[in-house]
């Protein structure tokens, strides 16, 4: 059920737990997951994330990240640790505060990048500053 | 309720479009707070705004353009263009393995309350520009340094857009007399032809190059034996028309030409070229060199439509002047045919010896009435002299036959078979006649 699911921003071991929850369960979050493959391309857009951005999934779904969908991260801060974590082998668990053009308005927000060697899907996750 | 739907999916495209653009675009009040910004300029603010926000763009590009706010407070218009494409240097970067960061930044004043930004990443245009410095630089000391080449600009039709030192110093042209010329400007009267003109800058982009010996002409008037080349300008991996620009001042154009004054080279060159191109016996094109002008001519009208027409001459009576004089006699008039055929006809044109006392010349970019007039100027200069020989003064005429090809022939054997019919006719209607080919 929809309901029972609960999982805060910082909650330890997140990715394996996304990857278990079905795209039903991750409508329901508070905060915005957008899950990408090897290849950079949107698999997984929950409902908050796409309110926030005000992108329909299906704009977005099966499109490129950082080229279509959120080129602001594609600089040294966002795209790039990936990048470097896929190279080097090595687990990415970072929080950074940053900011989004979410509607072409400047947001202060908290990213929190994620991904694990072999696994395939890596998230980027969205929390709204308050 | 179906045209609100409409408004609500047109937002989100003009949202996406907007989330896509590949610049940065900003508007905020005079002060720099930020009111809308796109994903493109956060992309590029973030990694140098000092406190890691947007609030603010003059705040956020302090570290690398401190005078922003100073800019926008002195400019005193209400509205207006307040800096056009600025460059800003965000980095150094470091010699050899990471390029410089420049960035470019727009900022038009739209009222008292708003200003628009555009923001963009010029680092690779920038890198581009100082190779480019570095390549003309290079070329200007190459191009001072060496005295009998000319090296010539031409834009795509072939014309001269673009002027150095080089050219006067070979041809004694002026920049006021060769810009917007084609480049037979350094070609003598008939020795090229508009078709020509351009037939050798499509030589030139399909094989590379392109590149023929002859007369050049200097501003005097004066001729120097020279070869021309003339190839491409385009980079690897770009053929857009900018990259017709990637040799810098010097050679901006689409095409480089450059003549060599090879004067002092010629005789040796020149008996080379004779002794396999020529017919020995006077000195004109022999029957090879005929057949592949012929075959690289029907090429270029292949690739480019025009006129091509050719005219059979054949001495009238040769036996009779053979036997009646001996064969010296014979060779004399020969000898003495293909002087005046040389002398009436263009150096574009190629009058060769293609049978025993018989002569065919190619007229490229000619039609059969101006091949009439010159056939007829030959044959009127051939009546009008005397060849002598051992004291003896022989006469003798010429018959011409003209045909011009037509696009449904197969190839020149067509053309020679009708220009010998018309050969012919000319023969049976009493000789010391140029015909026309007619449909029978």
């Amino acid at each position: 059920m929809a309901e029972s699911v609960s999982l805060a921003f910082d909650q330890a071991d997140m990715a394996a737990r996304l990857d278990a929850l079905s795209n039903a369960d991750l409508d329901t979050l508070d905060f915005g997951v957008i899950g990408i493959d090897a290849q950079d391309t949107v698999q997984r857009y929950n409902a908050t994330e796409s309110r926030l951005a005000g992108l329909a999934p299906e704009r977005v779904l099966t499109h490129p990240l950082f080229t279509v969908v959120a080129p602001c991260m594609n600089n040294f801060m966002v795209a790039q640790r990936f990048e470097d974590a896929a190279q080097s082998g090595e687990a990415l668990d970072d929080t950074i505060d940053y900011v989004l053009t979410l509607r072409m308005r400047p947001a202060k927000v908290k990213l929190r990048l994620l991904a694990a060697p072999g696994a395939a899907t890596r998230y980027v996750l969205v929390k709204r500053n308050v | 309720m179906e045209h609100e739907l409409d408004i609500g999916a047109e937002y989100e495209a003009l949202m996406q479009f907007l989330y896509m653009a590949p610049v940065g675009l900003v508007q905020s009040d005079l002060k720099g707070e930020v009111a809308l910004v796109n994903p493109v300029c956060a992309q590029l603010l973030m990694p140098i705004s000092p406190d890691g926000t947007l609030d603010n763009l003059f705040d956020a590009m302090r570290g690398v353009a401190p005078d922003l706010l100073n800019l926008v407070e002195s400019f005193k218009p209400s509205q207006g263009l307040i800096c056009d494409a600025m460059r800003i240097q965000v980095d150094a970067g470091v010699r050899g393995k990471v390029d410089p960061r420049v960035f470019s930044l727009s900022l038009v004043k739209l009222d008292e309350a708003r200003l628009m930004a555009v923001l963009n990443d010029i680092s690779q245009q920038v890198k581009r520009e100082q190779l480019l410095k570095h390549n003309e630089a290079w070329l200007n000391a190459i191009i001072s340094g060496i005295t009998n080449y000319a090296i010539v600009s031409l834009d795509s039709h072939g014309c001269i857009d673009d002027w150095n030192e080089s050219i006067g110093r070979v041809t004694g042209f002026t920049a006021e007399q060769v810009l917007g010329q084609p480049y037979s400007i350094f070609y003598p009267r008939g020795a090229s032809t508009p078709d020509r003109v351009l037939d050798r800058l499509r030589d030139a982009d399909l094989q590379g190059w392109s590149l023929d010996d002859g007369w050049r002409l200097k501003a005097d008037g004066s001729r120097f034996w020279g070869t021309a080349l003339i190839a491409p300008l385009t980079s690897p991996g770009d053929g857009s028309e900018g990259v017709a620009h990637v040799n810098g001042l010097a050679l901006s154009g689409a095409y480089c030409l450059v003549i060599r004054d090879i004067t002092e080279k010629r005789e040796a060159s020149e008996k080379l070229r004779q002794s396999t191109s020529c017919d020995h016996l006077t000195g004109i094109a022999n029957r090879r060199t005929f057949f592949e002008a012929a075959d690289l001519e029907l090429e270029r009208l292949r690739r480019a439509p025009r006129p091509l027409s050719l005219v059979m001459f054949d001495a009238d009576h040769f036996k009779r002047i053979n036997d009646t004089h001996g064969h010296p006699a014979g060779d004399a008039v020969l000898r003495h045919l293909a002087m005046l055929l040389t002398k009436t006809f263009r150096a574009v044109d190629v009058p060769a010896r293609i049978g025993g006392e018989e002569f065919a010349v190619l007229l490229p970019s000619t039609g059969p009435e101006g091949a009439l007039v010159v056939a007829n100027r030959l044959r009127e200069a051939v009546a009008s002299s005397t060849v002598e020989v051992d004291g003896v003064k022989i006469q003798y005429t010429v018959s011409a036959g003209i045909a011009e090809f037509e696009e449904d022939m197969v190839g020149m054997d067509e053309l020679i078979k009708r220009a010998d019919t018309a050969l012919y006719a000319a023969k049976a209607a009493g000789r010391n006649r140029v015909e026309r080919w007619q449909k029978p």
